[in-house]
């Protein structure tokens, strides 16, 4: 597969099968993808892996803590919230992400954007092993007692979580806008 | 290519050649590119081909190059969102940096405080809807180098939960 054609070809995974995964994967992807990303500066971004079944239920705890003890999440049936809880802590394993605040807006950007780039560079290398991920951003798990839960310090920001697994099928694509249609060219002028 | 293992210096040529970049190859590394992912196929980006020929237009704001791709997301919805398609552009430049440097093109990605100001940025015709996610530096380097390079081991920040 080129390049080209796994760009193309990966998907989000929001369903994926009990295969486990290996730690060691993992954090040989990630260390690969590190060594990819655009923005070059070590430190700016930091991972925090759940993959045991205790630590991924800590993690989904944290992340429905909010919900659960909402108005509205009080109104739905403990059953109901045990099927959610349990479609997450049945993913195999999450890569957290956070990356370092700078002192300004423009070392926070670059230190976001390096993660970022990172992140789709693991998610890359994953699909090329197989694994399915979800990049996840839900407001809804944003709040102070899910910051807590993953260990967020006081000068780091969260970037985003990917729920990792192995998949029985991938869902089809849908069409991106060519870039035809978002793009100008400006002409440089002459001295 | 895999990208499993590709190895090399991904960070850029230092110096460009006088050479030109052809916007047709820009397009097609940019159709790829666009199968970022991005929330709700919002694909909050748009892109400002800047052609260099004569190579004064960034003086000052940029190093020399043959030629610029500004690359801008979308800032007009609510911060939660702003905050996931700056993501999604940082996703879309990560795919286009990989594609590019597959065909020996050189890409320097960099960001800059006068990405900020909008009065600097609507020169090249940036709207109030938008702002500059990055600009990349574009041309072939002298010194592009696949992989004969040994970069220096990054450390990766990993703890488990």
């Amino acid at each position: 597969m080129s390049l080209a054609e796994l760009i193309r070809a990966r998907r989000s995974i929001r369903k994926c099968n009990s295969t486990p995964v290996d730690q060691e994967l993992v954090v040989e992807l990630l260390r690969k993808a590190n060594r990819l990303q655009p923005f070059g500066e070590t430190g700016s971004w930091r991972v925090v892996y759940a993959g045991t079944p205790e630590a991924r239920k800590r993690l989904v705890d944290c992340m429905l803590e909010q919900m659960s003890q909402s108005k509205i999440g009080k109104l739905i049936p403990g059953k109901l919230l045990d099927v959610f809880k349990k479609r997450f802590t049945d993913i195999p394993a999450h890569v957290i992400v956070m990356s370092t605040v700078g002192p300004d807006r423009l070392t926070n950007d670059r230190n976001y954007a390096a993660a970022c780039g990172m992140m789709q560079c693991f998610q890359l290398m994953g699909w090329e092993h197989g694994l399915g991920m979800l990049w996840d951003t839900e407001s809804m798990i944003q709040h102070e007692g899910f910051f807590k839960g993953i260990g967020l310090r006081e000068d780091e920001r969260f970037v985003g979580i990917l729920h990792i697994g192995y998949f029985d099928k991938a869902p089809r694509s849908r069409k991106r806008t060519p870039a035809e249609q978002k793009w100008t060219v400006l002409r440089g002028q002459s001295t | 290519m895999k990208l499993s293992d590709l190895e090399g210096d991904m960070g850029g040529p230092s110096e460009f050649l006088d050479q030109p970049v052809s916007q047709d190859l820009i397009l097609e590394l940019l159709n790829h590119a666009v199968w970022a992912p991005n929330d709700g196929l919002r694909e909050p980006w748009r892109f400002i081909f800047v052609d260099n020929p004569y190579g004064d237009i960034m003086q000052g704001l940029q190093e020399q190059a043959p030629a610029y791709l500004l690359v801008l997301v979308n800032a007009e919805s609510d911060q939660h969102k702003q905050e996931e398609d700056f993501a999604a552009v940082c996703c879309l430049i990560q795919n286009f940096r990989l594609l590019a440097y597959e065909q020996s093109l050189g890409v320097r990605c960099t960001l800059h405080d006068w990405m900020y100001e909008s009065s600097r940025t609507e020169v090249f015709g940036v709207l109030n809807n938008e702002r500059i996610a990055a600009v990349l530096e574009l041309g072939y380097g002298a010194n592009q180098s696949k992989g004969t390079t040994d970069l220096p081991e990054t450390q990766l920040h990993f703890e488990l939960l």
